[in-house]
């Protein structure tokens, strides 16, 4: 028995690869189709999609890597019956073996499945899922109750998310079973409860868990919960597991949230970020009463303006202007005219001064005039013999008297 | 319980559409300066209320205890995840 002492001891990874080792070397685990129904499906980011395969007494860890499960046509859920063709090996940092799934096809679906869409279908046709019945969710009495379990992390992370977002918020825990064959009973007892007695004092009710397989989930599927979120005069949303889980209660409910702590971050408002939009309102209501009457003032001036350039007054002083302009030229042609007068006026007395007798007298001519009555003797007829006459010299005049006549010879 | 001026009818979310409807008229600028003015007050008597309304309430985390008559009270709630 060499081979049962101490000295041949082996090391934990040593005998997992021995362990390994059998599975690798067994045909049929190398190669396998396996029939059953899938729980706990996760699709990481990475691609790669971890579940559970099982049946009514026995599970197995399964994954499929992102190479194969991009050739797949269809998405994998939980409760669904499947096909799955691959090799079972041992991961060997868990100790624990896995089916390494390369194919996976559907193989009629499962029981918990087919009964959701069972009821899934009924209460769509009934109409419990349209939207005109949907309620928005209010935010008025900054007081909202939670249906869950009062211990798991959904009731802390609605508790530390809303009191986050609006730190004076008040918060009903309606302790209720949410897994378990009682669960859904109570879950709709609740609602009831609630409606009956804080119709007047909350503004909506988160129902809801964490996640869990398909069965931990059951109770959000169940028509008494979906008859009570109906029937609820107060708005229901509905927060279960992940966000790839969908339950008939998401369907029914007035709003559903993907998490627990997203129906928080949905329905409760941040209250800072609430006052800071409120004061931004304030500002630009006063900003703006202000460029209003900055506006109005604009245009006042504007109309004074206009009413300044419209006054009669300004019109009469225009025509004052045009009036003293007209009068500016109007004697401007006058004084040229009376230049120009002036001018001929010169010549003429130049002409006239030199027709004055007086001028022609002092040259030593002289004027003879008849006496009396004075008329110029310019011929012969115009006086007789013996006649007196004047003779008007330049510097004064002689009496004289006519003695003969004598006619000028030709 | 405070006696509030507000509406209670009237949600928080229907004053502050209100707000911002008002905000937009006055903003287009179309109106007489007798409107704008009591555009103006309505808009800051329904912000002061919004922002008194945000701080109204006393934070209370409590946890609904039924009774099996039917009865039932609040208490304080304090979480206890050691359950779990």
């Amino acid at each position: 028995m060499i081979r049962n002492t101490l000295e041949n001891i082996y090391s934990v990874s040593k005998i997992t690869k021995y362990i390994k080792n059998i599975f690798n070397s067994d045909e049929i685990l190398q190669d396998v189709w396996i029939l059953g129904e899938i729980s706990n499906f996760k699709k990481h980011s990475s691609g790669h999609l971890y579940f559970v395969l099982k049946d009514e007494n026995s599970q197995i860890r399964c994954v499929m890597f992102r190479g194969n499960s991009l050739y797949l046509k269809f998405n994998p859920r939980d409760g669904m019956k499947v096909k799955i063709r691959g090799s079972i090996n041992v991961y060997e940092k868990r100790g624990e073996y896995q089916l390494y799934a390369k194919e996976i096809l559907e193989a009629g679906k499962g029981e918990l499945y087919l009964a959701f869409e069972k009821l899934k279908n009924s209460l769509k046709d009934e109409g419990l899922f349209l939207e005109d019945y949907k309620k928005t969710i209010p935010f008025n009495k900054k007081k909202f109750a939670v249906i869950t379990s009062p211990t798991g992390a959904a009731v802390r992370d609605i508790i530390s998310i809303s009191t986050r977002r609006f730190p004076n918020i008040q918060i009903i825990v309606v302790p209720a079973l949410v897994q378990g064959i009682n669960a859904a009973e109570d879950i709709a007892g609740k609602i009831d409860f609630l409606n009956t007695n804080f119709h007047d004092e909350i503004d909506f009710i988160i129902i809801g868990r964490g996640g869990g397989s398909i069965e931990e989930l059951w109770a959000f599927n169940e028509e008494i919960v979906a008859r009570s979120i109906f029937k609820s005069k107060i708005p229901v949303v509905s927060a279960v597991g992940h966000e790839t889980d969908f339950t008939i209660s998401d369907f029914t409910a007035d709003l559903r949230s993907p998490t627990p702590s997203a129906a928080a971050e949905m329905n409760v408002p941040d209250k800072e970020q609430m006052s800071d939009s409120i004061q931004v309102l304030r500002d630009k209501l006063k900003f703006a009463i202000v460029r209003n009457y900055e506006k109005k003032m604009e245009r006042l001036k504007y109309f004074k303006k206009n009413l300044v350039y419209l006054n009669p007054e300004n019109k009469i002083n225009q025509y004052y202007q045009y009036i003293d302009e007209f009068i500016y030229k109007a004697s401007n042609i006058l004084n040229n005219l009376i230049k120009i007068n002036e001018e001929k006026i010169k010549k003429d007395l130049q002409r006239l001064d030199s027709l004055n007798p007086w001028a022609v007298i002092k040259r030593g001519y002289s004027i003879c005039r008849k006496i009396p009555g004075y008329q110029i003797i310019s011929k012969l007829k115009d006086i007789e013999t013996n006649d007196h006459f004047e003779v008007i010299i330049s510097d004064g005049k002689l009496i004289a008297k006519v003695d003969k006549k004598e006619e000028k010879k030709t | 319980m405070k006696k509030t001026k507000i509406d209670e009818k009237i949600t928080f979310e229907e004053q502050l559409v209100k707000l911002e409807n008002i905000v937009k008229n006055l903003e287009e600028g179309e109106l007489s300066l007798d409107e704008s003015v009591k555009l103006y007050q309505e808009g800051m008597n329904i912000s002061k209320m919004c922002l008194e309304k945000l701080d109204n309430t006393k934070k209370k985390i409590e946890e609904l205890v039924i009774k099996e008559d039917g009865k039932f009270s609040l208490k304080s709630f304090t979480l206890n995840e050691k359950e779990n």
